[in-house]
Protein backbone atom coordinates (compact mmCIF):
# COMPACT_ATOMS: atom_id res chain seq x y z
CA UNK A 1 0.00 0.00 0.00
CA UNK A 2 1.67 3.20 -1.05
CA UNK A 3 1.59 6.26 1.28
CA UNK A 4 -2.23 8.23 1.67
CA UNK A 5 0.25 11.40 0.83
CA UNK A 6 1.39 10.62 -2.62
CA UNK A 7 0.31 11.94 -5.86
CA UNK A 8 1.47 11.97 -9.79
CA UNK A 9 1.08 15.00 -11.15
CA UNK A 10 3.27 17.33 -14.06
CA UNK A 11 3.87 20.65 -12.06
CA UNK A 12 3.96 22.67 -9.38
CA UNK A 13 4.33 26.27 -8.70
CA UNK A 14 8.05 25.91 -9.93
CA UNK A 15 7.98 23.17 -11.94
CA UNK A 16 6.40 21.77 -15.35
CA UNK A 17 7.06 18.28 -16.51
CA UNK A 18 5.68 16.59 -19.59
CA UNK A 19 4.90 13.61 -17.42
CA UNK A 20 3.53 12.32 -14.25
CA UNK A 21 6.24 12.72 -11.26
CA UNK A 22 5.78 11.57 -7.74
CA UNK A 23 4.72 14.32 -5.31
CA UNK A 24 4.59 14.77 -1.89
CA UNK A 25 1.43 16.61 -0.41
CA UNK A 26 2.18 16.74 2.66
CA UNK A 27 5.71 17.72 2.08
CA UNK A 28 3.67 20.05 -0.90
CA UNK A 29 7.30 19.33 -3.04
CA UNK A 30 8.10 16.27 -5.71
CA UNK A 31 10.15 13.62 -4.17
CA UNK A 32 12.74 12.07 -4.81
CA UNK A 33 13.69 8.58 -7.11
CA UNK A 34 14.82 7.17 -3.53
CA UNK A 35 12.48 8.88 -1.29
CA UNK A 36 9.49 7.44 -4.21
CA UNK A 37 10.58 4.35 -2.95
CA UNK A 38 9.26 4.64 0.59
CA UNK A 39 6.32 6.55 -0.40
CA UNK A 40 5.68 3.46 -2.48
CA UNK A 41 6.23 1.17 -0.08
CA UNK A 42 9.12 -0.27 -1.83
CA UNK A 43 11.91 -2.60 -1.81
CA UNK A 44 11.14 -3.40 1.98
CA UNK A 45 10.48 -0.08 2.92
CA UNK A 46 7.18 1.52 4.24
CA UNK A 47 5.81 4.72 4.50
CA UNK A 48 4.75 4.34 8.15
CA UNK A 49 7.66 2.92 9.08
CA UNK A 50 10.62 4.45 6.72
CA UNK A 51 9.28 8.40 6.25
CA UNK A 52 9.95 10.99 8.59
CA UNK A 53 7.64 13.33 6.82
CA UNK A 54 4.49 11.02 7.27
CA UNK A 55 5.64 10.13 10.49
CA UNK A 56 5.90 13.92 11.61
CA UNK A 57 2.26 14.78 9.74
CA UNK A 58 1.23 11.62 11.43
CA UNK A 59 0.29 12.63 15.19
CA UNK A 60 -1.46 15.40 13.80
CA UNK A 61 -3.56 13.58 11.64
CA UNK A 62 -4.22 10.97 14.54
CA UNK A 63 -5.35 13.86 16.56
CA UNK A 64 -8.04 15.53 14.09
CA UNK A 65 -9.63 11.83 13.57
CA UNK A 66 -9.85 11.93 17.50
CA UNK A 67 -11.06 15.16 17.81
CA UNK A 68 -13.56 14.33 14.95
CA UNK A 69 -14.51 10.44 17.23
CA UNK A 70 -14.76 12.62 20.42
CA UNK A 71 -17.12 15.01 18.56
CA UNK A 72 -19.72 12.01 17.33
CA UNK A 73 -19.42 10.53 20.29
CA UNK A 74 -20.60 13.83 21.82
CA UNK A 75 -23.64 14.54 19.57
CA UNK A 76 -24.48 11.04 19.85
CA UNK A 77 -24.03 11.43 23.47
CA UNK A 78 -27.02 14.37 23.23
CA UNK B 1 48.85 4.62 -8.18
CA UNK B 2 50.88 7.69 -7.33
CA UNK B 3 52.59 11.22 -8.39
CA UNK B 4 55.31 9.46 -9.99
CA UNK B 5 52.31 7.99 -12.46
CA UNK B 6 51.07 11.41 -12.66
CA UNK B 7 54.35 12.54 -13.93
CA UNK B 8 54.87 9.72 -15.85
CA UNK B 9 52.17 10.97 -18.43
CA UNK B 10 50.04 7.62 -17.96
CA UNK B 11 46.40 8.25 -19.42
CA UNK B 12 43.58 9.06 -16.90
CA UNK B 13 40.22 7.31 -17.54
CA UNK B 14 37.27 9.47 -17.19
CA UNK B 15 33.89 7.56 -16.03
CA UNK B 16 30.79 9.53 -16.84
CA UNK B 17 28.13 8.88 -14.31
CA UNK B 18 25.08 10.33 -16.17
CA UNK B 19 21.75 9.96 -13.69
CA UNK B 20 22.27 7.62 -10.71
CA UNK B 21 19.49 7.04 -8.43
CA UNK B 22 19.39 9.54 -5.87
CA UNK B 23 18.37 12.87 -7.94
CA UNK B 24 15.52 13.87 -10.46
CA UNK B 25 14.65 15.95 -12.78
CA UNK B 26 12.83 18.43 -10.39
CA UNK B 27 16.56 18.95 -8.80
CA UNK B 28 18.06 19.88 -12.37
CA UNK B 29 15.48 19.47 -15.30
CA UNK B 30 18.59 18.31 -17.52
CA UNK B 31 19.54 15.06 -15.86
CA UNK B 32 18.73 12.76 -18.35
CA UNK B 33 16.28 9.42 -17.22
CA UNK B 34 14.85 7.94 -20.11
CA UNK B 35 17.45 5.31 -21.85
CA UNK B 36 17.61 7.64 -25.16
CA UNK B 37 18.50 10.49 -23.31
CA UNK B 38 20.88 8.83 -21.47
CA UNK B 39 22.23 7.51 -24.22
CA UNK B 40 22.74 10.92 -26.11
CA UNK B 41 24.22 12.35 -23.18
CA UNK B 42 26.41 9.48 -23.05
CA UNK B 43 27.69 9.48 -27.00
CA UNK B 44 28.08 13.07 -26.41
CA UNK B 45 30.59 12.14 -23.31
CA UNK B 46 32.14 9.58 -25.36
CA UNK B 47 33.00 12.00 -27.97
CA UNK B 48 34.68 14.22 -25.63
CA UNK B 49 36.72 11.63 -24.02
CA UNK B 50 34.83 9.49 -21.23
CA UNK B 51 35.77 6.02 -22.01
CA UNK B 52 33.38 4.72 -19.35
CA UNK B 53 29.63 5.28 -18.08
CA UNK B 54 27.71 3.91 -15.35
CA UNK B 55 24.46 3.40 -15.93
CA UNK B 56 20.97 2.88 -14.17
CA UNK B 57 17.63 3.13 -15.30
CA UNK B 58 14.36 4.94 -14.52
CA UNK B 59 10.85 3.58 -14.82
CA UNK B 60 8.30 6.58 -16.73
CA UNK B 61 8.20 8.50 -13.85
CA UNK B 62 11.70 9.20 -13.53
CA UNK B 63 11.95 6.61 -10.55
CA UNK B 64 14.67 3.63 -9.98
CA UNK B 65 13.51 1.00 -12.20
CA UNK B 66 16.14 -1.79 -12.43
CA UNK B 67 14.29 -3.58 -14.70
CA UNK B 68 15.22 -1.09 -17.74
CA UNK B 69 18.75 -1.40 -17.15
CA UNK B 70 19.05 -3.54 -20.62
CA UNK B 71 16.95 -0.97 -22.14
CA UNK B 72 19.32 1.61 -21.43
CA UNK B 73 22.22 -0.67 -22.30
CA UNK B 74 20.69 -1.60 -25.35
CA UNK B 75 20.00 2.37 -26.26
CA UNK B 76 23.91 3.08 -24.84
CA UNK B 77 25.52 0.49 -27.68
CA UNK B 78 22.99 1.92 -30.28
CA UNK B 79 24.62 5.74 -29.68
CA UNK B 80 28.22 5.30 -28.69
CA UNK B 81 31.66 3.63 -30.54
CA UNK B 82 33.13 1.95 -28.31
CA UNK B 83 32.83 3.15 -24.66
CA UNK B 84 32.36 0.69 -21.92
CA UNK B 85 29.35 -0.09 -19.85
CA UNK B 86 29.66 -0.39 -16.55
CA UNK B 87 26.26 -0.80 -14.59
CA UNK B 88 25.29 -0.55 -10.92
CA UNK B 89 24.52 -2.94 -8.64
CA UNK B 90 24.35 -0.11 -6.03
CA UNK B 91 21.53 1.67 -3.90
CA UNK B 92 18.92 1.15 -1.41
CA UNK B 93 17.02 -1.42 -3.45
CA UNK B 94 16.47 -5.14 -2.79
CA UNK B 95 19.30 -7.79 -4.08
CA UNK B 96 17.27 -9.35 -6.59
CA UNK B 97 16.86 -5.67 -8.05
CA UNK B 98 20.49 -4.72 -7.99
CA UNK B 99 21.70 -7.92 -9.39
CA UNK B 100 19.78 -7.12 -12.82
CA UNK B 101 23.03 -5.07 -13.68
CA UNK B 102 24.92 -8.21 -13.99
CA UNK B 103 22.15 -9.71 -16.01
CA UNK B 104 21.73 -7.90 -19.04
CA UNK B 105 22.62 -9.28 -22.44
CA UNK B 106 25.30 -8.96 -23.35
CA UNK B 107 26.79 -8.90 -20.08
CA UNK B 108 28.47 -5.16 -19.07
CA UNK B 109 32.02 -5.01 -18.87
CA UNK B 110 32.52 -4.06 -15.98
CA UNK B 111 29.67 -3.04 -12.89
CA UNK B 112 30.02 -1.24 -9.60
CA UNK B 113 30.14 -3.39 -6.53
CA UNK B 114 29.52 -1.75 -3.15
CA UNK B 115 31.68 -2.17 -0.39
CA UNK B 116 29.34 -1.59 2.63
CA UNK B 117 26.45 -0.10 3.60
CA UNK B 118 25.76 3.94 3.52
CA UNK B 119 22.82 5.79 5.73
CA UNK B 120 19.92 7.63 3.55
CA UNK B 121 17.23 9.86 5.78
CA UNK B 122 16.46 8.96 9.02
CA UNK B 123 15.57 5.10 8.96
CA UNK B 124 17.60 3.46 6.18
CA UNK B 125 20.34 1.41 5.83
CA UNK B 126 21.54 -0.05 2.28
CA UNK B 127 21.25 -3.82 2.14
CA UNK B 128 24.87 -4.08 1.43
CA UNK B 129 26.03 -7.30 3.28
CA UNK B 130 28.86 -8.99 3.20
CA UNK B 131 26.82 -12.07 2.15
CA UNK B 132 25.91 -9.94 -0.54
CA UNK B 133 28.83 -8.22 -1.72
CA UNK B 134 30.14 -12.32 -1.98
CA UNK B 135 27.52 -13.12 -4.08
CA UNK B 136 27.78 -10.18 -6.57
CA UNK B 137 31.75 -10.42 -6.47
CA UNK B 138 31.51 -14.31 -7.38
CA UNK B 139 29.03 -13.58 -10.39
CA UNK B 140 30.47 -10.87 -11.60
CA UNK B 141 34.07 -12.97 -11.12
CA UNK B 142 31.96 -15.80 -13.25
CA UNK B 143 31.14 -13.89 -16.07
CA UNK B 144 34.57 -11.96 -16.50
CA UNK B 145 32.81 -8.39 -15.41
CA UNK B 146 35.08 -6.26 -14.04
CA UNK B 147 34.39 -4.90 -10.45
CA UNK B 148 34.87 -1.16 -9.53
CA UNK B 149 35.16 -1.23 -6.21
CA UNK B 150 33.08 1.89 -4.52
CA UNK B 151 34.65 2.66 -0.50
CA UNK B 152 32.23 4.82 0.34
CA UNK B 153 34.30 5.45 3.27
CA UNK B 154 38.22 4.44 4.99
CA UNK B 155 36.07 0.80 6.75
CA UNK B 156 35.16 -0.53 3.26
CA UNK B 157 38.98 -0.48 2.30
CA UNK B 158 38.88 -3.62 4.69
CA UNK B 159 36.25 -4.75 3.32
CA UNK B 160 38.24 -5.00 -0.24
CA UNK B 161 41.36 -6.74 1.64
CA UNK B 162 38.80 -9.24 2.76
CA UNK B 163 37.31 -10.14 -0.65
CA UNK B 164 41.69 -10.10 -1.63
CA UNK B 165 41.97 -12.55 0.91
CA UNK B 166 39.17 -14.75 -0.18
CA UNK B 167 40.95 -14.42 -3.66
CA UNK B 168 37.64 -12.80 -4.61
CA UNK B 169 38.39 -10.58 -6.93
CA UNK B 170 41.08 -10.14 -9.92
CA UNK B 171 44.13 -7.73 -10.57
CA UNK B 172 44.07 -4.96 -10.83
CA UNK B 173 41.65 -4.16 -8.32
CA UNK B 174 39.90 -1.08 -9.36
CA UNK B 175 38.96 1.46 -6.48
CA UNK B 176 36.11 3.96 -6.55
CA UNK B 177 36.89 6.30 -3.32
CA UNK B 178 34.08 8.54 -2.65
CA UNK B 179 34.09 11.63 -0.94
CA UNK B 180 31.40 13.62 0.37
CA UNK B 181 28.59 13.77 3.41
CA UNK B 182 27.16 11.45 5.54
CA UNK B 183 28.44 7.85 6.04
CA UNK B 184 30.63 9.16 3.07
CA UNK B 185 34.78 10.13 3.65
CA UNK B 186 34.74 13.88 4.21
CA UNK B 187 35.61 15.56 1.28
CA UNK B 188 39.11 16.75 2.15
CA UNK B 189 42.80 16.61 0.41
CA UNK B 190 44.11 14.83 3.57
CA UNK B 191 41.34 12.68 3.60
CA UNK B 192 42.22 11.61 -0.37
CA UNK B 193 45.81 11.22 0.43
CA UNK B 194 45.23 9.56 3.72
CA UNK B 195 42.77 6.61 1.31
CA UNK B 196 45.05 6.19 -1.37
CA UNK B 197 48.26 5.46 0.92
CA UNK B 198 46.07 2.62 1.95
CA UNK B 199 45.53 0.65 -1.16
CA UNK B 200 47.02 -2.46 -2.08
CA UNK B 201 49.48 -3.15 -4.79
CA UNK B 202 48.15 -3.46 -8.24
CA UNK B 203 45.52 -1.35 -7.90
CA UNK B 204 44.23 1.50 -9.86
CA UNK B 205 41.77 3.99 -7.82
CA UNK B 206 39.17 6.41 -9.29
CA UNK B 207 37.77 9.71 -7.27
CA UNK B 208 34.07 10.26 -7.24
CA UNK B 209 33.49 13.73 -5.12
CA UNK B 210 29.95 14.96 -4.37
CA UNK B 211 28.68 18.33 -4.90
CA UNK B 212 31.32 21.24 -5.11
CA UNK B 213 33.83 18.95 -4.01
CA UNK B 214 33.37 17.25 -7.55
CA UNK B 215 35.71 19.60 -9.73
CA UNK B 216 38.65 20.07 -7.35
CA UNK B 217 39.11 16.56 -5.33
CA UNK B 218 39.09 14.71 -9.04
CA UNK B 219 41.60 17.11 -10.00
CA UNK B 220 44.03 15.99 -6.99
CA UNK B 221 43.37 12.56 -7.92
CA UNK B 222 44.97 12.63 -11.16
CA UNK B 223 47.70 14.79 -9.25
CA UNK B 224 47.98 11.33 -7.10
CA UNK B 225 48.13 9.18 -10.57
CA UNK B 226 44.47 8.18 -9.88
CA UNK B 227 41.58 8.38 -12.62
CA UNK B 228 38.29 10.63 -12.67
CA UNK B 229 34.45 10.12 -12.38
CA UNK B 230 32.23 13.04 -13.01
CA UNK B 231 28.42 13.15 -13.93
CA UNK B 232 25.16 14.73 -12.98
CA UNK B 233 24.47 11.40 -10.72
CA UNK B 234 27.55 13.19 -8.25
CA UNK B 235 26.59 17.00 -8.95
CA UNK B 236 23.89 19.03 -10.33
CA UNK B 237 25.74 22.01 -10.56
CA UNK B 238 28.18 23.77 -12.65
CA UNK B 239 29.68 26.24 -10.59
CA UNK B 240 27.81 27.65 -7.27
CA UNK B 241 24.20 28.89 -8.16
CA UNK B 242 24.48 27.76 -12.04
CA UNK B 243 23.01 24.35 -12.40
CA UNK B 244 24.66 21.83 -15.12
CA UNK B 245 23.75 21.46 -18.79
CA UNK B 246 24.75 18.38 -19.61
CA UNK B 247 27.06 15.33 -18.33
CA UNK B 248 28.70 16.75 -21.46
CA UNK B 249 29.43 20.69 -19.67
CA UNK B 250 31.21 18.18 -16.77
CA UNK B 251 33.21 15.93 -19.14
CA UNK B 252 34.59 18.73 -20.64
CA UNK B 253 35.96 20.66 -17.98
CA UNK B 254 37.40 17.53 -17.09
CA UNK B 255 39.33 16.95 -20.44
CA UNK B 256 39.65 20.49 -20.03
CA UNK B 257 41.72 20.27 -16.72
CA UNK B 258 43.84 16.57 -17.82
CA UNK B 259 45.13 18.52 -20.65
CA UNK B 260 46.39 21.53 -18.84
CA UNK B 261 48.41 19.40 -16.41
CA UNK B 262 49.75 17.54 -19.71
CA UNK B 263 48.05 14.19 -19.55
CA UNK B 264 46.13 12.33 -21.59
CA UNK B 265 42.29 10.45 -21.41
CA UNK B 266 42.47 7.43 -21.96
CA UNK B 267 40.30 5.66 -25.04
CA UNK B 268 37.93 2.44 -24.29
CA UNK B 269 40.35 0.47 -25.49
CA UNK B 270 43.13 1.63 -23.37
CA UNK B 271 40.99 1.86 -20.16
CA UNK B 272 40.39 -2.07 -21.37
CA UNK B 273 44.03 -2.68 -21.26
CA UNK B 274 44.82 -0.75 -18.06
CA UNK B 275 42.27 -2.30 -16.22
CA UNK B 276 42.58 -6.05 -17.14
CA UNK B 277 38.79 -6.45 -19.07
Amino acid sequence: MSCPYLEYRRSDDTHEFDHDRPYCALAEEFVSPMKADVCNDRDGFTHDEFCEIFQNAAPEADASEDAAREEVVSELGE
Amino acid sequence: MSYEDYLSNRKVILTVAPTGGVHGKDANPNLPEQPEEIAEQVAACEELGASICHLHARDEHGENDATRIQEVNDAVRERCDDIVIQNTTGGQSTYDSRVQGIRTDPNPEMASLDMGPFNRGQHIITEHTRHNIDRLAAEMREKDIKPELECFNNGHLNEVYRLIERDALEEPYYFNLIFGGGTFTPPTPENVMNLVSNLPENSEFNLLAVGPHQLPLTTLSVLLGGHVRVGMEDNLYFRRGEQVESNAQLVERTARIVDLLECELATPEEARERLGI
